[in-house]
């Protein structure tokens, strides 16, 4: 089921079962600065809080102790171009509980690769050093295109 | 040797969309396995990717589950890696947006979409199943029913049946849109009715126009070209015709 068809009653009410579910749900730094036990959560709009609890314990086997979700308007803002108004979409979040000895800290990604500008520098040196080799080779013969050469 | 197996091991297994380079080193026991995934971490931390891939620009991986490979997987492999390719997905959604909150490029974004695929692949396959033993048991494929109506502006509609509170006839509001003096018989819909059928009119009559003028240029430069391929590429152009006209005379004498 999940945002599939909703199946039709049947006689007897039978319980509602999901065999492959298609909610998603991702992990995101939480905003504001929230206690260490609470972690927050994109997902599906369709779902509802016993869904996400469901979805956390049943499939990530992560302890659920409450669950609280809003729904966030997306922002109104005007194209850049054309100047008409654009509406971006809707989010669903869910701020879920954990039991009260667990934590949860989001990690830092990007811990790593601090030292990326070096080598962003290291490679626009390179670079600069070809085109100048470039420029010298063909000095004396200027107006000729770059992909003549013998 | 072992750079054979490798790709055999490449080849055979498909793929767990986690880039794990372990798998590359896996023995020739992980083939048996019907599919191979990476040890669960069963915590919060399943929503990222293994920390050596965190800082890395460039994450290789496979391609997706093709419909073949699992149509020959039982119905248990299939609903397991339903949830591995579903973690998977959460996972990729949650690295996308924490290197967007911090502007950095996501790499291989395009594993997104194989994921997707894998996923809209196993769906197919199990329909495919559910529509055979439906249609075993009951004669029926056991899909939702699908109705021609024609729809409140006039067209004719495939509508999906669903379920209602109150049946057709008790729904008083629907009904009268149907009714003589309805919405279906009003000036409105009857005028959007005329306006389409002179769009699609012109449309075909364009459709008509063009293909002659076509066939008709074609005959100009290649008068010897062969006939019956014309014929069968503008079914609905009458060649003779076209032979006649003087926009298919081309500049030679002619051959009558």
């Amino acid at each position: 089921m999940s945002t599939r068809w909703y199946p039709i009653y049947q006689r007897g009410n039978p319980q509602l079962r999901v065999f492959l579910p298609n909610f998603w749900m991702k992990l995101v730094r939480p905003l504001p600065k929230q206690l260490p036990n609470t972690v927050s959560f994109q997902c599906s709009m369709e779902m509802t809080k016993y869904d996400i609890k469901n979805y956390l314990e049943k499939i990530y086997n992560v302890p659920v102790v409450d669950v609280r979700t809003k729904i966030t308007m997306g922002k109104f803002r005007r194209d850049v171009g054309r100047g008409y108004v654009v509406k971006d979409d809707d989010v669903k979040y869910a701020h879920v509980v954990l039991p009260k000895g667990q934590t949860f800290e989001y990690p830092d990604l990007f811990e790593k690769s601090k030292d990326d500008d070096e080598e962003n520098m290291k490679s626009l040196e390179e670079a600069k050093k070809s085109f100048k080799n470039y420029i010298d080779r063909n000095k004396d013969r200027q107006d000729v295109p770059s992909w003549f050469s013998i | 040797m072992n750079k054979l197996t490798n790709i055999l091991l490449r080849n055979t297994i498909a793929l767990c969309h986690r880039s794990q380079n372990a798998l590359l080193g896996a023995s020739v026991v992980a083939a048996k396995k019907d599919f191979h995934t990476t040890h669960a971490a069963q915590d919060l931390m399943e929503f990222f990717d293994s920390k050596k891939n965190w800082s890395e620009n460039n994450i290789r991986v496979g391609r997706a589950w093709k419909l073949d490979e699992l149509r020959i997987k039982s119905n248990t492999d299939l609903h397991k890696l339903w949830y591995v390719l579903l973690k998977e997905r959460n996972m990729l959604y949650t690295m996308e947006h924490e290197c967007k909150e911090k502007v950095r490029l996501f790499p291989n974004p395009e594993r997104i979409d194989k994921v997707q695929e894998s996923m809209n692949n196993i769906e197919t396959v199990v329909k495919e199943r559910n529509v055979a033993y439906y249609k075993l048991e009951t004669g029926e494929t056991g899909e939702r029913p699908v109705e021609d109506v024609v729809s409140l502006i006039g067209l004719p509609e495939k509508y999906e049946k669903k379920e209602y509170a109150i049946p057709q006839f008790m729904n008083t509001r629907w009904v009268r849109t149907y009714l003589e003096n309805g919405y279906i018989n009003s000036i409105a819909v009857k005028k959007f009715l005329r306006l389409y059928k002179e769009k699609q009119h012109n449309e075909e009559r364009k459709a008509r126009n063009r293909d002659f003028n076509h066939v008709q240029h074609l005959l100009k430069r290649f008068p010897d070209m062969d006939m019956e391929k014309l014929k069968a590429e503008y079914p609905n152009v009458d060649i003779e015709k076209a032979k006649r006209s003087k926009k298919a005379r081309g500049h030679f004498f002619p051959k009558y």
